[in-house]
């Protein structure tokens, strides 16, 4: 009889494949995984404490640096919370302007999964394609705000400025493209074997257990669950678009990368109809000059690209929050990393953690 | 058939290889930056300014640091506008706060440097540098 032991291997910080500074305590028997234990706190920058220290307007440019892939989404979470405790109305252009923000942020932030998805599989080549076509959309975000990465777009109230002609032109010959990028990913990608061997059946996330967990974005609905704040919990104008929320059915990594192909295609839909019906007025609510929103708090949820993006703030009436918690939705998803590599080979951690899509500025805060 | 995914893959990577390249080769070529980049060092017109320190307010990270200086004929005099480049967050709100538009970016993104104290430059120092040089 051999005598056989477990063993623990650290993988990361400093490993390619953790999408930042993620370190993952994996116990082994062998090639399999008995416990993965995510350890976090490398990118720890105290953004809820500092928040404490700044005005409300002050906050926003922090807010970009959680998720900083998109950055846009964080933005508007923050702003339309601080609009709820304020009691702002925003105007409806500056609503739909947001929209198309926002879900242009999304695609830019899924092409980073396909990309970051490839390339921890081992297809290099796969990931040029798909960073190549976002760099049309932070051009488009370049134009408009003077920022590749940390927007500070969206404010409370509205939005820095107008859409310009040149962007509006610029996002539609995006979208015109968009279909051959997708397209193109597919014959890439989603048609290759290899690929779809490394991803169908593995690290299964039950709707249970993910409900359970709290998981929320396309990771949930990966696993067969309909919830999408935008359709659910409608902020911003949502109702006024149609679109459809792409399901997966077992929760593998198959069809959390099936479901994010797929969300692309629906947020270029909303854009479509947001550009088509935006209205005209303002795109800046009159906001004083020194914001002291009442004595109160308040929770607020936008739908990010990861998932559930939620703000509380409470207000002690006087003009910076009293407090500031931020539910970041990577922070959350990734605690089902154990789940998901249970049983499974240490090959296949690598393909998990990337489908979970995790951006450490999050989860760190 | 197994395999034809693979090649249906080669298939697009050849496609590209005979096209358009999509790089550019810094530093010999440049890609311009937007109208409304914002990078670089800060340029101060202080013809403009009126020493309100209004931007130094509205900074969220304490980069900028202004001394004003009070003259004879009791006119404010801006004498050193100490930009911390380290700790600017480039988030613009000292340039829109600015109520005469004596504010806006130098646009160069080569702004790396070996320490960190180099980080730190006075626009006013530069202006009477540039003055200097014509
Ligand atoms: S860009 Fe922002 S952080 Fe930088 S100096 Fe201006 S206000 Fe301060
Ligand atoms: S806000 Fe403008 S005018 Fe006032 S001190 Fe700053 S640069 Fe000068």
């Amino acid at each position: 009889m051999i005598q056989t032991e477990s063993y623990k291997l650290s993988m990361g910080p400093v490993h390619p494949s953790t999408h930042g500074v993620l370190q993952v305590w994996l116990t082994l028997d062998g090639e399999r995984i008995l416990r993965a234990d995510p350890c976090m706190g490398y990118l720890h920058r105290g953004i809820e404490k500092l928040l404490e220290k700044r005005t409300y307007f002050q906050c926003l440019p922090y807010t970009d640096r959680l998720d900083y892939v998109s950055a846009m989404n964080n933005n508007l979470g923050y702003c339309s919370a601080v609009e709820k405790l304020a009691q702002i109305e925003v105007p409806k252009r500056a609503q739909y302007i947001r929209v198309i923000m926002a879900e242009l942020n999304r695609i830019a932030s899924h092409m980073i999964f396909i990309g970051s998805l490839a390339v921890d599989l081992g297809a290099t080549t796969g990931m040029i394609y798909p960073f190549r076509d976002r760099e049309r959309i932070l051009d488009i975000f370049n134009e408009l705000c003077g920022a590749r990465m940390t927007y500070s777009y969206i404010r409370i109230g509205g939005v820095k400025s107008d859409l310009a002609v040149k962007v509006i032109s610029m996002i539609d010959d995006f979208l015109a493209k968009l279909t051959d990028m997708i397209d193109e990913y597919n014959d890439l990608l989603t048609g290759n074997e290899i690929f779809q061997y490394r991803l169908k059946n593995t690290s299964i996330l039950t709707a249970k257990q993910a409900m359970e967990l709290g998981i929320t974005g396309p990771m949930l609905r990966a696993s067969g669950v309909s919830y999408d704040l935008r359709k659910d919990n409608t902020y911003c104008s949502y109702e006024d678009f149609d679109f459809s929320i792409p399901l997966g059915e077992k929760g593998d990594n198959w069809d959390r990368y099936i479901v994010r192909l797929k969300e692309m295609s629906e947020s270029a839909k909303i854009i479509k109809q947001a550009l088509a019906g935006l209205p005209t007025g303002e795109f800046m609510a009159k906001v004083p000059k020194v914001l002291k929103p009442p004595k109160g708090e308040v929770y607020d949820v936008t739908e990010g690209p990861r998932g559930e993006v939620g703000y509380h703030i409470v207000s002690d009436g006087s003009a910076k929050p009293y407090r500031v918690h931020i539910r970041r939705p990577s922070f959350i998803n990734l605690q089902a990393l154990d789940i998901m590599c249970r049983g499974y080979l240490v090959g296949d951690v690598v393909a998990a953690m990337s489908t979970i899509d995790p951006i450490m500025g999050e989860v760190d805060c | 058939m197994q395999g034809k995914g693979l090649l249906v893959g080669l298939a697009v990577t050849l496609k590209h290889f005979f096209g358009k390249k999509e790089t550019v080769q810094y530093p010999e070529e440049k890609i311009p930056m937007t109208e409304a980049f914002r990078g670089g060092k800060l340029l101060l017109d202080e013809k403009k300014c009126i020493s309100c320190k209004l931007c130094a307010m509205a900074c969220p990270n304490t980069a900028l640091d202004l001394t004003v200086e009070i003259d004879e004929n009791k006119k404010r005099h801006m004498k050193n506008y100490i930009h911390k480049a380290g700790r600017c967050l480039y988030c613009n709100f000292c340039v829109e706060a600015c109520p005469v538009d004596a504010l806006s970016w130098d646009k160069n993104y080569e702004n790396s440097c070996y320490y960190r104290e180099n980080l730190t430059y006075d626009a006013v120092e530069n202006n009477r540098k540039d003055e200097k040089n014509g």
